[in-house]
């Protein structure tokens, strides 16, 4: 396609945009209002899934040794934790540390560990996963190390948010593509209408020789306008309320915390943007097709 | 320039519009094709335009083999001919100038050469005050006008007229006959439908007659009625 071909084609999308203001004003509320629910579900999304890896990040098991081992016997120990592939990371966590949280633990009845040193506290390593679907494994095999005392995690637990995590990824992909599903087929509708409302003109342009693709991209520019402004105004009411919500959640104590408005921003941003292009250029070649069969 | 070999059309409703039809035309002729509606003279322009494809038979087109022509091709075809329909079929939202401009934009013509052609064009056609008016703005006879300064604006070697006075008053359409015949005169190929009689008759060109699907008459400066047929029918 020639450059000047293009800028006709372009040029004539805004014009057209233009011309037809009131129905091209009613389509982009059409995009606004779907992308303000999709924006929702998306806030959403991001939000558990930014929490269930919150959960998952934290510690699950603690591998706790003999309290009567030297270091030689605990640094055996630390090498095989150290060394299993199936570990991401671990903390070390000292006798000293160790009373301390006991301490901590027992508040005002500080006084039943009075005077006692710190030497039948048992050494522990807080151990972290690369996969959580392994922990029963290596819990076991944990277990059999010459010098380990007990090994403490919770398998309700960490079964718990592996169900989560999985429902919410897929629950979510199936909203989001129902989501999307829906606004194309208003939007495509929507773009019929002006598409139906110039299938006169569009026959014209087929009888003095026009390109299908030469009738086609002007609609499709329509498209992308539309789909793009939808797009911009759904992203500002978005932001608008997450910021004010965010501001709310955060001078509150909270257990579940909120993804941060930018990164919020920027994943809404892109997921718009594409959506608006998308929509608005599928929904114009579905809508204009019929009508160029002359 | 236009040559149909034994066409006939068949409708998928069952209609024949079109019977075993040899036509050739020749470069630089004007002719009328007339018949009552429904005769087949609009399947014969059609088909011409390839909006439909004949049953059986071959149609040539400016060196178009058209029956044999590929989707993708129509638009070439059609650029080749300049083409004024009853209606006028001009976009209502584009100026006169953005009318017949667009008639070159479709062929990635450059600027300057639109800057060129359209002007002339619309002299030819007696519209250049008009440029900068909506077709909305202008009566029947100068939307025709236009039209025909767009189907002109490529230099085509055919021009088709289907009913392109049908919708004007007598005197409006007289204006639009002489444009033709001057364009004819430049030496465009020019084909035109009607059941004007007044018209034909005045014209003295050649007059196809069409009647049930089949030419019942070709004839160098004709009429539009045969009176040695009508002396048959009283006889």
């Amino acid at each position: 396609m020639k450059l000047r071909t293009t800028k006709y084609i372009v040029k004539e999308g805004f014009i057209n945009t233009y011309r037809n203001l009131l129905m091209s004003l009613a389509s982009v509320g059409v995009v606004t209002a779907s992308m303000i629910i999709l924006g929702v579900f998306l806030v959403i999304a991001l939000n558990l899934s930014y929490n269930t890896q919150k959960l998952k990040e934290q510690p699950q098991i603690q591998v706790f040794c003999e309290p009567e081992l030297d270091d030689e016997q605990i640094r055996t120990i630390e090498k095989s934790i150290k060394n299993d592939s199936r570990v991401k990371k671990y903390t070390y966590v000292s006798k000293q540390e160790a009373l301390k949280k006991a301490k901590e633990m027992l508040g005002d009845d500080q006084d039943v560990v009075e005077g006692l040193g710190d030497d039948f506290m048992p050494v522990s390593f807080i151990v972290e996963l690369n996969n959580l679907k392994e922990s029963q494994n290596v819990v076991s095999a944990f277990k059999s190390i010459q010098g380990v005392g007990n090994v403490r995690y919770s398998q309700e637990r960490i079964d718990f948010i592996l169900n989560i995590a999985t429902w919410v990824q897929v629950g979510n992909l199936a909203l989001i593509i129902i989501l999307l599903a829906v606004a194309m087929f208003i939007i495509s509708n929507t773009i019929k209408l002006t598409v139906f409302a110039r299938r006169k003109e569009i026959n014209i342009m087929k009888y003095i020789g026009a390109t299908d693709w030469f009738i086609r991209w002007p609609f499709i520019v329509e498209g992308v306008i539309i789909g793009l402004a939808g797009a911009a105004i759904g992203f500002v009411a978005i932001s608008i309320v997450y910021g004010i919500l965010w501001g709310k959640v955060a001078e509150g104590v909270n257990i579940f915390s909120l993804v941060s408005l930018g990164e919020i921003q920027f994943n809404v941003t892109y997921t718009f943007v594409l959506v608006g292009i998308g929509i608005g250029a599928i929904g114009s070649t579905i809508s204009i097709r019929k009508y160029l069969q002359v | 320039m236009v040559e149909f070999r034994s066409v006939t059309k068949e409708y998928s409703n069952g209609t024949v519009a079109l019977n075993d039809i040899n036509l050739n035309l020749d470069k630089g002729e004007f002719a009328f094709i007339v018949g009552h509606s429904g005769s087949g003279k609009s399947t014969m322009l059609k088909l011409i335009l390839k909006e439909e494809d004949p049953t059986a038979g071959e149609v040539f087109v400016n060196g178009y083999n058209v029956s044999a022509l590929k989707r993708k091709e129509i638009p070439y075809l059609r650029r080749s001919l300049g083409v004024v329909f009853q209606d006028f079929r001009l976009l209502p939202n584009k100026t006169v100038y953005e009318n017949v401009a667009f008639a070159m934009q479709i062929t990635e013509a450059l600027p300057r050469e639109i800057r060129r052609q359209v002007p002339m064009s619309l002299a030819l056609v007696g519209l250049s005050k008009k440029a900068n008016v909506y077709p909305g703005q202008l009566s029947g006879g100068e939307q025709q006008r236009v039209a025909l300064a767009r189907a002109l604006v490529n230099n085509p070697a055919l021009l088709i007229a289907d009913e392109p006075t049908g919708n004007l008053d007598p005197e409006t359409s007289w204006e639009i006959m002489k444009l033709l015949s001057e364009v004819n005169y430049r030496g465009t190929t020019v084909i035109v439908a009607t059941h004007e009689k007044n018209i034909v008759d005045s014209m003295k060109k050649r007059v196809i007659a069409i009647d049930k699907g089949v030419i019942v008459r070709d004839q160098e400066k004709g009429q539009y009625e045969d009176e040695v047929k009508n002396y048959k029918v009283y006889s």
